[in-house]
């Protein structure tokens, strides 16, 4: 069976997508009132709003929020040639981290002082403050010619916004377990214009992603190879980054830090298939959101009615499968060597 | 003596403050959402349990019909729902319970969430003594009973009750309130801070630190202060601290180590808060003599 | 005749270190040239700037026209570049890899035309890898991932090939599988550059350009006994250049 999957990787998109819908539906039964709520859905007011604004929503959300992640960690990995990159590598995840704590600071010093801020709220925050740091990444490595100084660029702004935050919490600590929540990420507060605004912010960056994936082949056989077949390296580069900030500072605002499935969706489906960059976006987000909605479902039954944070959970789904891939006698699992 | 002065007048002027509110029909919460009275709340979820507690202390408690999982007192809502915690909530449970009225801390997440879902959220969160009788005084106008001024009143007789308590020659000691391993000290500016200063103790930690702020051992040692108060999970650490040996209030065992209830009660800016009180001023009474003793206090680490 | 590519003035640095420094250099059209040096000679370096891919001062003419002038695609067009391996690409299939040699003739983001297809069979049909075209790069040897790269290069159709160390890995059956193409390519038209620290190989070439220092020594006609007496010098006279069974070998020298 591996065989045959290998050589048709649309045949793993129509699986994902299947498990999608499957996975979509088995979300609309699990929660803290369990099956009751989907029994009377058409009689009980209550159990409606269950159902269709509070579990439909959320496990959508989870799957936007995934299919961003993955499509992040896919752009990454091609972008940089290693296999070890993930979505939060140019300091995205400091940055939104950063914007939370200082708006959870404001708002908690004088919440009505700044209407603004309650509108923008801390989704607001954590996307601006993902996009700023990687804005910030670009100019310190002044712009994308060197991997390594954007690399570099990524790590130190990374370090000085996560010290800033520590700043932040020292300064106020009874924040600390509000940041908390914020780094383990949560999909419990998506609601449906949550899940449009993700769904949209996908669709974009898929297309961009989609458009600019030829070079990323031609990366991967190397920079100078790139540039001797005429690919305009250093411009997509810089539309590829912002693609990255995009889609990861659009996944966080809405659902804080999920670790790990922007690393190992990628992973997962070349453990499967064999496939190009072009389709290794779109079967990368596929994947990702799959993962993310078992994972959230996983989250909501597993000690029902009360709920596991979510980022453990991908962990543990992703890489024990991970785990299980690299103990079988497979010799092709790993992507690139850098 | 200026505090309680300070204190009553800003009671005064809440009384006021509360009596236009409630003729108004609308509540301004802590965030400042205009919060409409009408219906009077019959199912009620709480988020903090300092709002569980006020509501309890209120007469209440019958119409709680969810809390989160920290609010354990009165022992009876510890067989209410849970509803998952302050900063993570299950909405969905919450929605299950069709509750109309949800009590939430300012910080909690979800609130737009939850207003969106058609749910009444209003978010209070006492954090000293002003607030936490300005919240209870909300809360009496939000459940519709004439109580909430009684209840604060027998407060204010309980305060003063446990401010007598402390020893003559306890008063005007130098403390030193250390809340967790950092280690994070209780300034004056924090609600512990309040109720040392209420008790006539003075704070080796000054407020322009902040509430909480993360001191230097250093201070300690070189401030040697006369009583250490501290929950007792930590109490033992403190021995092996570098140059904590030379604390005289180590030394003469003048420790003061509260238990995870005793903990709750202080930690909380809320009902409770005269028992809170009440704590302090026993403890301190084997180390500083006069009045009688009680068995509510430990003497300290080995 | 316009030489294919020609170089004047041209100084380049990798760091700190100055490695070409006031370099002229010609190239032929249709003939096949071959740069040999000693280790550190700025080999790479000067083959890199010929192909216009590292930043230099001077300039670069390629068919007569200064680097900066021609556009991307054209120029890819035009010059096709072989480097020593960088990035891996293992999960790409060998059919994959040769068919990203005909990026330059494609319109971005259009399906492959039936003449891409043909140039890329031919392509692999030349370095005798048509029959693996469904496998991974990941699951070949290195001197059968050589082949399929030197495929790759060779699918462009280029009217010049620049080569860096294109024998690394190769066993000599298909070291004289190579020796073949380029010829081949050279009757066709095709100029051809290469780098190569196999002497004897270089030697094949109808013009053998002797480097050392950063500097060129010597450039000529790789039959004359000018241009093996300045390969004896530049290597320390470590090897002797000796003509067996009509071709010019080199030998290593014990002292």
């Amino acid at each position: 069976m591996n065989q045959w999957l290998r050589q048709r990787p649309l045949a793993l998109a129509a699986g994902l997508v299947l498990l999608s819908f499957f996975l979509m539906a088995l979300g609309a039964c699990v929660g803290s009132t369990g099956l009751q709520s989907v029994r009377e859905v058409w009689s009980d007011a209550v159990s409606q709003q269950i159902v269709w604004d509070i579990r439909l929503p959320r496990s959508a959300g989870a799957w936007a929020c995934g299919a961003l992640l993955g499509l992040a960690g896919a752009v990454a990995q091609g972008l940089f040639r290693n296999p070890l990159a993930d979505p939060y590598l140019l300091g995205s995840a400091a940055g939104a981290s950063l914007g939370v704590c200082v708006a959870l600071a404001l708002l908690g010093a004088s919440p009505v002082a700044a209407p603004w801020l309650l509108q923008l709220g801390t989704t607001g925050a954590a996307f601006v403050g993902a996009t700023a740091a990687v804005l910030l990444t670009l100019t310190l490595a002044r712009g994308v010619q060197q991997t390594l100084r954007l690399l570099l660029a990524g790590v130190v702004v990374g370090v000085v916004l996560g010290a800033a935050s520590s700043l932040v919490l020292l300064a106020q600590p009874q924040l600390m377990q509000a940041m908390q929540g914020f780094m383990l990420g949560t999909t419990a507060l998506v609601d449906w214009s949550a899940c449009v605004l993700m769904l949209g912010g996908w669709s974009f960056c898929m297309v961009v992603a989609w458009t600019l994936s030829p070079v990323l082949d031609g990366l991967s056989l190397g920079e100078n190879t790139a540039l001797s077949l005429g690919l305009p390296v250093a411009p997509i580069r810089i539309a590829l980054v912002l693609v990255l900030a995009l889609a990861t500072g659009t996944a966080v605002a809405h659902t804080g830090l999920i670790a790990f499935v922007g690393l190992a969706a990628p992973h997962l489906v070349r453990a499967l298939v064999r496939a190009g960059h072009a389709r290794l976006v779109l079967l990368s987000s596929l994947m990702g959101g799959a993962l993310l909605m078992g994972a959230d479902l996983l989250a909501r039954s597993l000690l029902a009615p009360q709920e596991l944070p979510v980022g453990v959970l991908t962990a543990v789904l992703g890489g024990g499968y991970l785990l299980w891939l690299m103990h079988r006698q497979n010799p092709v699992v790993v992507g690139a060597k850098p | 003596m200026k505090t309680l002065v300070r204190w009553l007048a800003l009671l005064a002027l809440l009384w006021t403050v509360g009596a236009q509110a409630a003729a108004s029909a609308t509540v301004v919460d802590d965030r400042g959402t205009v919060v409409s009275l009408m219906p009077v709340p019959q199912r009620i979820v709480s988020l903090l349990p300092s709002l569980t507690e006020s509501v309890c202390a209120l007469g209440q408690c019958a119409k709680l019909v969810g809390v989160d999982r920290y609010s354990n007192y009165p022992p009876s809502v510890r067989g209410l729902t849970p509803v998952g915690g302050g900063l993570d909530p299950s909405i969905e449970a919450i929605v299950a319970l069709k509750p109309d009225l949800v009590l939430v801390a300012t910080s909690s997440p979800g609130i737009e969430r939850m207003r969106a879902l058609g749910l009444r959220v209003v978010a209070l969160e006492p954090k000293d003594y002003p607030s936490a009788v300005r919240v209870l005084l909300t809360l009496g106008d939000i459940l519709g009973v004439g109580t909430a001024k009684a209840v604060v009143q027998s407060m204010e007789l309980d305060m003063r009750a446990a401010v007598a308590q402390v020893p003559a020659t306890a008063r005007g000691k130098r403390v030193y309130f250390e809340v967790s391993p950092g280690p994070y000290a209780a300034s004056a500016s924090s609600f512990l801070g309040q109720t040392l200063e209420r008790l006539g103790l003075q704070n080796i930690v000054a407020g322009t630190l902040g509430p909480f702020p993360k001191v230097n051992p250093e201070l300690v040692v070189r401030a040697q202060p006369d009583v250490i108060l501290i929950g007792d999970s930590n109490a033992d650490a403190m021995q092996s601290r570098p140059g904590w040996d030379r604390l005289t209030a180590l030394q003469a065992r003048r420790v003061c180590a509260f238990n995870k209830e005793e903990s709750d009660i202080l930690v909380r800016p809320g009902p409770r808060m005269a028992q809170g009180a009440m704590l302090v001023a026993r403890c301190l009474q084997p180390f500083y003599g006069a009045a009688p003793a009680s068995t509510t206090s430990k003497a300290g680490a080995p | 005749m316009t030489p294919a590519l020609n170089a004047q003035g041209i100084g380049a640095r990798l760091g700190r270190t100055q490695v070409l420094q006031g370099l002229d250099l010609q190239i032929e059209a249709g003939r096949w040239t071959s740069i040999v040096g000693p280790n550190g000679a700025g080999k790479s370096t000067l083959l890199k700037v010929l192909a216009g891919l590292l930043a230099h001062s001077g300039v670069v003419h390629l068919q007569g026209q200064p680097m900066a002038a021609w556009p991307a695609r054209q120029r890819a067009q035009q010059l096709a570049w072989l480097g020593q391996s960088e990035g891996a690409g293992d999960d790409l299939t060998v059919w994959d890899v040769a068919l990203l040699g005909r990026l330059p003739h494609q319109a971005w983001l259009s399906k492959p035309s039936a003449q891409d297809y043909a140039e890329v069979e031919r392509a692999l049909r030349q370095t005798q890898a048509w029959d693996w075209r469904e496998r991974t790069l990941g699951e070949l040897s290195g001197g059968e991932r050589q082949r399929v790269l030197l495929a790759r290069a060779l699918s462009v159709k280029a009217a010049v090939l620049l080569m860096d160390e294109p024998l690394v890995n190769l066993d000599p059956p298909h070291q004289a599988d190579w020796l073949q193409i380029v010829r081949k390519l050279v009757a066709e038209g095709t100029t051809v550059v290469s780098v190569l620290h196999e002497i004897t190989m270089a030697l094949h070439a109808d013009t053998v350009v002797v480097m050392a220092g950063g500097r060129i020594c010597h450039q000529g006609p790789s039959a004359s006994p000018a241009c093996h007496r300045a390969l004896e010098q530049v290597f320390d006279k470590r090897i002797a250049i000796h003509a067996v069974s009509g071709q010019w070998v080199s030998l290593a020298c014990t002292p």
